[in-house]
C-alpha cells in the first residue's frame, strides 16, 4: 500500500500493517472453530444418539400402556356397575375421565346433545354400545363388548371383550380387542389395530398395520373362521431354503403345476404359473405374478410389486418394496406359523385371510371380490 | 507427471461426485428398509458368535442383553467365542452359561491363529443354524434388535446383513465427538445410500449376520484377511449373494477414547481393505461372476477408499512439482475456475454428508464440531497412508500382518 502511494508513508507502519494481517488471517481461521470450541467445552449435544433398548416393535404397545391406567380405574368402576351409577374423576395427567356402570348409551347421548364430541376419557363397566356419529377425542376403554355406531371416529379403543366398529367408522391411533375386532364396510383404522383372537374387515376398510392370530378379510365368508389352516408342511417351518437357491439374471417363468425343490431368485420379473409348488422362498427383483392354486411354503418377496392370485398358500412373510395386491381365497401363513404381509401398499380382496400381521406403511384397503 | 496429476484429480473428483450422490440421495430420494415390517413370523433358529479376546470389561454387558432380547429363546443359541483371553473373560462366561443352562454355549479358544476371522472359524464346529449373527463384545444390543437382523434371511437372495453401529462414550473427549460424526455420515448416509441404491453395503462384521450356505458356498470365514468383514462383503458379491443394511437395527458400541488406538485400528482396517482390494479389485471389475454392472462400480470405489489417501498425499506432491516446473496445464481462467469450484464443492463432500447425516439424525449442536474434523482427516490420511507403505513394503521389509486388538475403556463391568 505504502510502495504504490496508496497512502502516504507516515500512515501506515509496515509492521503494524503486517501484524494486522497476520492476525486478521488468524482470525478469519478461528473464526468457523469458535461454535466448535464452544460445542466441544459445553458438552451440549454429547449424548449417544437415542437407541431405544427395550422397544420390541410390539403393535400393542400402546394398548398395554393404556391398560395400566385401566387397571388403576377398576375398582372404581366395579363400584359404578354395582350401584348402575356413573362417576367422573381426572387422571394423574390432568385428563378427565367417566366411569360408566351401566346405561352408558343413554348417559353418552344425553351428555352430547349440544356437541358430538366427547373430550374425556371413556370407561364402560359392562357392554357398552355407542350411538351413531359420535367423535371420542380420548381413549375409550369397555370391559364388555364394544359396539360403536355408525360413523363414529374414536382416538382409540381398548377392548376386554369384542369390539365391533360399524359402517364408516374411523380409529386414529390404535385399537386393542381382548378376543375379536370386526370393522363394518368403509371405516378407516389408521394407526394400529390388533386383538388377541381375530380381526374381521369388511371391504372398503383402509388400514396400516394390524396384527392377530388371523386376520379374516370380508367376514361374511366364515370359512376360514371355522376351519384355520395349518402349515403346509414341516418345510414351513424351516426359514431358509430347504434345497439351495437358484439365481436367474433375467426374467423367469415357473410353468404351471411344476414343483421347485428349492427357492428361486430372479434378477428380472417372475412369473409362477397356476398350481404351482416352490418347496423354498421367492424372490424377484421386479414385479411378480403368482397364479391361482400356488403354494409357496417360505417366504415370497419383490423388489417391485407383487400380485397373488387366488387360493394361493404362502407359508412365509409376503414383502413388496411398492405394493402387494392378493386375491380372494389366499392364506398367507396359517394358525401354527404366523407370518407378516408388510408392503407400502397393500389391496387385499375378501376372501384373504393372514395369520399375523399387516403393514401398508402408506395404505392397506379391502377390495370386494372381482 | 501432468498425467498422473489429471488422473489422481479424476479419480479425487469420482469420489467427490460419489459423496454428493449418496447424500442428495438419503435428503432426497426414495428410502428403502424392505424388511424392517416383519414383526410377525416363525422365527428361525439363530446362532449369535460373541466374539472376545481379553474382554472382561465388557462381556458381561453383552450377555445381558443377549438374555433378555425379544426373539424366542429356544430359537437362540448364544456362543462367546473366547478368543485365547488371558483376563477374567473365560470366567465371566461361565457364571452366565450356568445362570443360564441351554441357552450360552461357549466356544474356548486356547491356541491357534490369531485374530477375529480364524476364532470365529474355529468357532463355527458349533454352528448348526441357517441364520448367524456376529458381535464384538463391546457392543449392546437393544431388545427388538435380533429379529431385526434375522428378517432379512426370510430373503434367498440375502447372505449378509448389517446393522448400524452407534457409539456409546461419544461426550468422553474430542476424538469420541469426531468418531460420532464419522459414524453418523458413514451409516446414516452413506451405507443407506448404497442400500437404497442397489449398489454394495458393506458388511461390518459386527452388527451383522450371515447366511451359513452362503458362509459354506464362498469357503468360509477367511483367516488371513485383517478384515474378515471386507473379505466376506466381496466374496459373497462375486457369488451373487447380497449384504444389506438395516439402518433402523441400532446397536450402542464403544469408540476408541485415545488417538494411538484410534491409528491402529484404523491401520489395520486399511491393510484388510487393501488386502481385499489386491485380492478382488480387478476381478470385480472385470471378471466373470455375478455382480450387477452397479455393484462392479460401487464396489470398487468402495474397495479403493482406503487406496485414496496415499493417492490424495501424491497428487498433493505431484501439484507442487507441477507448481515449482512452470507447467501451465489449462488456460489461466479455467484452472482458477477448476481450483475455485473444487475449493468451494470438492473439499467439503466428506464434511457435507456428515452434516446431512447429523441433520437426518435429529441432532444439532453437535454440528458446530465439524471443522474439527479437518484434524480427524489429517490423522486419517496420514495413518492410512502409512499402513498402505508398510503393506508395499512389507515383501522387502519381511513384516508380518499381525492383528491389533481394540482397547476397551469401559469402567463399569
Amino acid at each position: 500500500m505504502g510502495q504504490n502511494r496508496a497512502f502516504p508513508d507516515h500512515a501506515v507502519n509496515p509492521a503494524i500493517a503486517t501484524l494486522v494481517l497476520i492476525l486478521s488471517a488468524a482470525l478469519l481461521f478461528v473464526a468457523p472453530l469458535l461454535p466448535a470450541i464452544v460445542e466441544l467445552r459445553l458438552k451440549r449435544d454429547a449424548q449417544p444418539l437415542n437407541v431405544i433398548q427395550q422397544y420390541g416393535g410390539d403393535i400393542r404397545h400402546f394398548a398395554q400402556g393404556f391398560r395400566k391406567i385401566a387397571v388403576e380405574l377398576h375398582p372404581q368402576l366395579q363400584e359404578c356397575v354395582a350401584s348402575s351409577a356413573t362417576a367422573i374423576g381426572t387422571l394423574p395427567d390432568g385428563d378427565e375421565y367417566v366411569l360408566l356402570g351401566g346405561a352408558g348409551e343413554s348417559y353418552l347421548v344425553a351428555a352430547t346433545k349440544l356437541d358430538s364430541t366427547w373430550r374425556s376419557v371413556v370407561a364402560a363397566g359392562t357392554d357398552l354400545a355407542l350411538p351413531d356419529g359420535l367423535t371420542f377425542a380420548k381413549e375409550i376403554y369397555a370391559v364388555g363388548d364394544l359396539t360403536g355406531g355408525e360413523r363414529s371416529t374414536f382416538r382409540a379403543i381398548l377392548g376386554d371383550k369384542d369390539i365391533h366398529l360399524q359402517r364408516g367408522s374411523k380409529v386414529i391411533r390404535w385399537a386393542h380387542a381382548a378376543r375379536i375386532f370386526r370393522a363394518d364396510h368403509d371405516c378407516d383404522l389408521f394407526g394400529r389395530i390388533s386383538a388377541d383372537q381375530e380381526i374381521q374387515l369388511q371391504s372398503g376398510c383402509v388400514f396400516q398395520r394390524m396384527g392377530a392370530p388371523m386376520i379374516v378379510l370380508g367376514f361374511s365368508d366364515t370359512s376360514a373362521s371355522q376351519s384355520p389352516s395349518r402349515s403346509m408342511n414341516a418345510a414351513a417351518d424351516a426359514t431358509p431354503a430347504p434345497a439351495g437357491r437358484t439365481l436367474y439374471d433375467g426374467d423367469l417363468e415357473v410353468r404351471a403345476g411344476e414343483v421347485i425343490p428349492g427357492s428361486i431368485v430372479t434378477r428380472g420379473k417372475l412369473h409362477i404359473g397356476a398350481g404351482a409348488h416352490v418347496l423354498g422362498s421367492v424372490k424377484s427383483n421386479g414385479h411378480l405374478t403368482i397364479d391361482a392354486g400356488v403354494s409357496v411354503d417360505g417366504s415370497l418377496l419383490s423388489a417391485t410389486t407383487t400380485h397373488v392370485g387366488p387360493n394361493c398358500r404362502i407359508g412365509g412373510p409376503v414383502l413388496a418394496e411398492q405394493g402387494v395386491s392378493i386375491e380372494c381365497g389366499t392364506h398367507c401363513g396359517a394358525a401354527d406359523n404366523p407370518t407378516t404381509v408388510a408392503a407400502p401398499t397393500i389391496e387385499l380382496e375378501e376372501g384373504v385371510v393372514v395369520f399375523g400381521s399387516l403393514w401398508a406403511r402408506n395404505e392397506g384397503r379391502v377390495v370386494p371380490k372381482a | 507427471m501432468i498425467y498422473c496429476l489429471f488422473t489422481i484429480v479424476f479419480v479425487i473428483s469420482v469420489y467427490t461426485a460419489r459423496h454428493y450422490w449418496f447424500t442428495l440421495n438419503r435428503l432426497f430420494g426414495v428410502q428403502r428398509h424392505p424388511y424392517i415390517d416383519t414383526d410377525t413370523a416363525n422365527w428361525p433358529q439363530v446362532t449369535i458368535l460373541v466374539a472376545a479376546h481379553n474382554e472382561e470389561k465388557v462381556v458381561a454387558n453383552i450377555l445381558s442383553a443377549l438374555m433378555s432380547v425379544n426373539y424366542p429363546s429356544d430359537r437362540m443359541l448364544v456362543v462367546p467365542v473366547n478368543d485365547r483371553s488371558t483376563d477374567r473373560t473365560r470366567e465371566i462366561i461361565d457364571s452366565f452359561v450356568e445362570q443360564f443352562p441351554g441357552r450360552i454355549r461357549p466356544f474356548h479358544r486356547t491356541g491357534g491363529k490369531g485374530g477375529k476371522a480364524a476364532a470365529l472359524k474355529d468357532a463355527m464346529e458349533l454352528v448348526e443354524t441357517e441364520a448367524i449373527l456376529i458381535f464384538d463384545a463391546d457392543y449392546i444390543p437393544g431388545s427388538g434388535l435380533i429379529k431385526q437382523l434375522v428378517a432379512p434371511f426370510f430373503d434367498p437372495e440375502v447372505g449378509g446383513v448389517m446393522g448400524r453401529v452407534v457409539p456409546l462414550n461419544v461426550g468422553t473427549n474430542l476424538l469420541t465427538r469426531l468418531l460420532d460424526l464419522e459414524r453418523s455420515g458413514g451409516y446414516q448416509v452413506d451405507q443407506q445410500a448404497r442400500m437404497n441404491l442397489h449398489l454394495v453395503p458393506q458388511h461390518g462384521g459386527t452388527v451383522a449376520g450371515v447366511r451359513l450356505s452362503a458362509l459354506r458356498e464362498i469357503g468360509g470365514w477367511n483367516e488371513n484377511s485383517l478384515t474378515e468383514d471386507t473379505d466376506l462383503t466381496y466374496r459373497l458379491l462375486l457369488n451373487g449373494w447380497q449384504t444389506v443394511y438395516q439402518n433402523r437395527s441400532e446397536c450402542y458400541e464403544e469408540v476408541p477414547e485415545n488417538w494411538p488406538v484410534r491409528i491402529r485400528q484404523i491401520m489395520r482396517w486399511a491393510k484388510g481393505h487393501n488386502q481385499a482390494l489386491a485380492a478382488y479389485g480387478l476381478y470385480l471389475l472385470f471378471g466373470k461372476h455375478r455382480a450387477t454392472f452397479r455393484e462392479r462400480i460401487d464396489g470398487t470405489l468402495l474397495l479403493g477408499v482406503y487406496a485414496m489417501a496415499p493417492v490424495t498425499l501424491v497428487g498433493w506432491l505431484l501439484a507442487l512439482g507441477v507448481f515449482y516446473e512452470g507447467i501451465v496445464p489449462l488456460h489461466g481462467i479455467i484452472a482458477l475456475f477448476a481450483f475455485t469450484a473444487y475449493a468451494a464443492v470438492g473439499n467439503f463432500a466428506a464434511f457435507f454428508e456428515i452434516a446431512a447425516a447429523v441433520r437426518l439424525d435429529y441432532t444439532r449442536r453437535r454440528i458446530c464440531l465439524l471443522p474439527f474434523l479437518v484434524l480427524g482427516f489429517a490423522v486419517s490420511i496420514f495413518s492410512v497412508s502409512r499402513a498402505f507403505v508398510s503393506q508395499v513394503l512389507a515383501p522387502i521389509t519381511g513384516a508380518q500382518f499381525h492383528w491389533d486388538k481394540t482397547e476397551r475403556f469401559r469402567t463399569t463391568p
